[in-house]
């Protein structure tokens, strides 16, 4: 009979042939939290650039101070579901203010941003409708899609012409439609054309549109409300998911939108029903770093700062970059072997980032994904794009006769 | 997929000429090959197949019936029960 774990024997096989003996990437363990952007891994201060704190607010005074009243007032956690004993008046007082932050009518929090999106897109389309997502989409769209009773169409990533290729061969089948994207996608940090996503969807009868602004919320858009703020087509984006585990700095997730019958979701959507609701602590952190976020105009203009000075002094270098300007600026490498000396070198020499391998990765891509925080100083960034140089001198993956590039204009 | 049902030849003739673009095992293309273990295609790979697919025939091909189809002649039946179900 063979072992349970016998299906995955290749992969362990594989993961261990590539990480030997050295330190493992997915195993990293931060000995000591210094502040938003450093931390001791191995004995050693190290920057991180490898983290979803896109805003920084993960030590904000005003939500630490919120958070230890709540914890000091109504205890260590709920206990409970939120239909059940788990909602607290805080819970209430956080839909409330994602009410007020989205400019949407109704809100619903769940107790992370994986649950959300895999509740609404298991619950939302019935067994006659039809959702069509995005292919890069994140593995909670996947998850939730794969619980749901409708037919799942896939589509070319950020690709509006593919969508309407395959909504016009809908056309003609009742039931509605609903499609799903992303505003910023995690691995490469590119963004969806909303815009663009918008004017396909009017084109066509009862299809709605929602999107994950997991990785855009807080960065883009005036008042950080994401990529359907910044495209001008919030009010045709008929629900916005969300976390508060990358800008808003703590954990849970949500879902906005201006459905008069959304609340309903409420009474079927079993990730709402069936877990325990999210700490009074961590609600109350979240209800204040929302206002924080609104009002966050310098924070955002630290980011895109930021996200401008390592973009450009690793593109200067001259290794791959896999998008544009954005938070995310994800270094390819040409091989996992390769990726693995590159993380390793970074990381021996105090930088953090992500390795991210395929099957995780679009187009097969190993990636060195580093992403940015507001609360970056530019002497780190130097630091980082400096360590970067050096290792990828090492490994052969620049020129190291060309004239030496500064690292910033 | 019923085992005693067979599916159209020129469904499965169309399927085998787009397969040959994506079967870099050099495995012969028969009715019975099987995507994952003769043809080692990955969740990535058969996304894009899939794409293929629906725009060769013009049709819609869920996701949710993937986990039924393992073999070149699972997929022919789909198609054709796809182009039944939309009237061609």
């Amino acid at each position: 009979m063979a072992d349970l774990f016998d299906r995955w024997a290749p992969l362990r096989a594989q993961r261990d042939a590539l990480f030997g003996e050295g330190i493992n990437p997915f195993n990293v363990v931060m000995d000591e939290v210094l502040s938003q952007t450093e931390a001791m891994i191995g004995g050693r201060c190290t920057i991180l650039v490898g983290t979803n704190n896109y805003l920084g607010l993960t030590f904000q005074p005003e939500a630490l101070k919120a958070a230890h009243d709540a914890l000091d007032a109504c205890g260590t956690g709920t206990t409970g579901s939120r239909m059940a004993n788990g909602t607290y008046y805080g819970h209430k007082e956080l839909e409330a203010a994602l009410c007020d932050f989205f400019a949407k009518s109704h809100a619903m929090v769940f107790s992370t941003g994986f649950l959300a999106n895999q509740g609404i897109l298991s619950t939302l389309m019935g067994p006659e409708d039809f959702i069509l997502m995005d292919a890069d989409c994140h593995a909670s769209i996947y998850d939730g899609v794969r619980g749901s009773s409708a037919q799942v169409i896939r589509f070319k990533h950020n690709d509006p012409a593919d969508l309407d290729k395959r909504l016009s061969r809908l056309a003609d089948k009742p039931g509605n439609k609903l499609i799903v994207v992303e505003g910023i996608y995690s691995m490469l940090g590119d963004k969806a054309p909303m815009a663009e996503f918008v004017a396909v969807k009017k084109k066509y009868e009862n299809v709605y549109l929602l999107s994950d602004e997991a990785h855009s919320m807080g960065v883009c858009g005036r008042y950080g409300r994401g990529v359907p703020e910044e495209a001008g087509v919030e009010d045709d984006v008929d629900f916005i998911v969300g976390t508060f585990s990358k800008s808003v700095g703590t954990v849970g997730g949500f879902c906005v939108s201006n459905h008069p019958s959304f609340d309903t979701l409420r009474l079927v959507t079993r990730a709402y029903i069936f877990t325990a609701s999210l700490p009074p602590s961590v609600v109350a952190s979240a209800t204040v770093n929302l206002k924080i976020i609104k009002n966050g105009g310098v924070l955002r203009k630290r980011i895109e700062r930021n996200s401008e000075q390592l973009h450009s002094g690793l593109s200067a270098l001259g290794l791959k970059i896999a998008s544009d300007v954005s938070p995310v600026v994800a270094v390819v490498a040409p091989d996992p072997v390769t990726a693995l000396a590159f993380w390793r070198g970074l990381i021996e020499a105090g930088v953090y980032v992500n390795l991210a391998l395929p099957p995780a990765t679009p187009f097969g891509y190993c990636l060195l994904r580093a992403s940015i925080c507001a609360a970056h100083t530019e002497e780190q960034l130097d630091r980082v794009i400096a360590i970067f140089a050096g290792v990828a001198t090492k490994l052969g993956l620049i020129d190291t006769s060309a004239p030496k590039v500064a690292a910033r204009a | 997929m019923n085992p005693s049902a067979e599916p159209s030849p020129e469904t499965l003739a169309t399927l085998v000429k787009i397969l040959a673009g994506f079967n870099k095992t050099g495995t012969e293309l028969k009715p019975e090959t099987r995507f994952t273990e003769d043809l080692n295609f990955d969740s990535l790979v058969v996304m894009e197949f899939i794409a293929v697919v629906e725009d060769d025939f013009e049709i819609s091909v869920p996701m949710n019936i993937l986990p039924d189809v393992a073999t070149v002649k699972d997929l022919a039946l789909a198609v054709d029960k796809i182009l039944k179900d939309d009237g061609r």
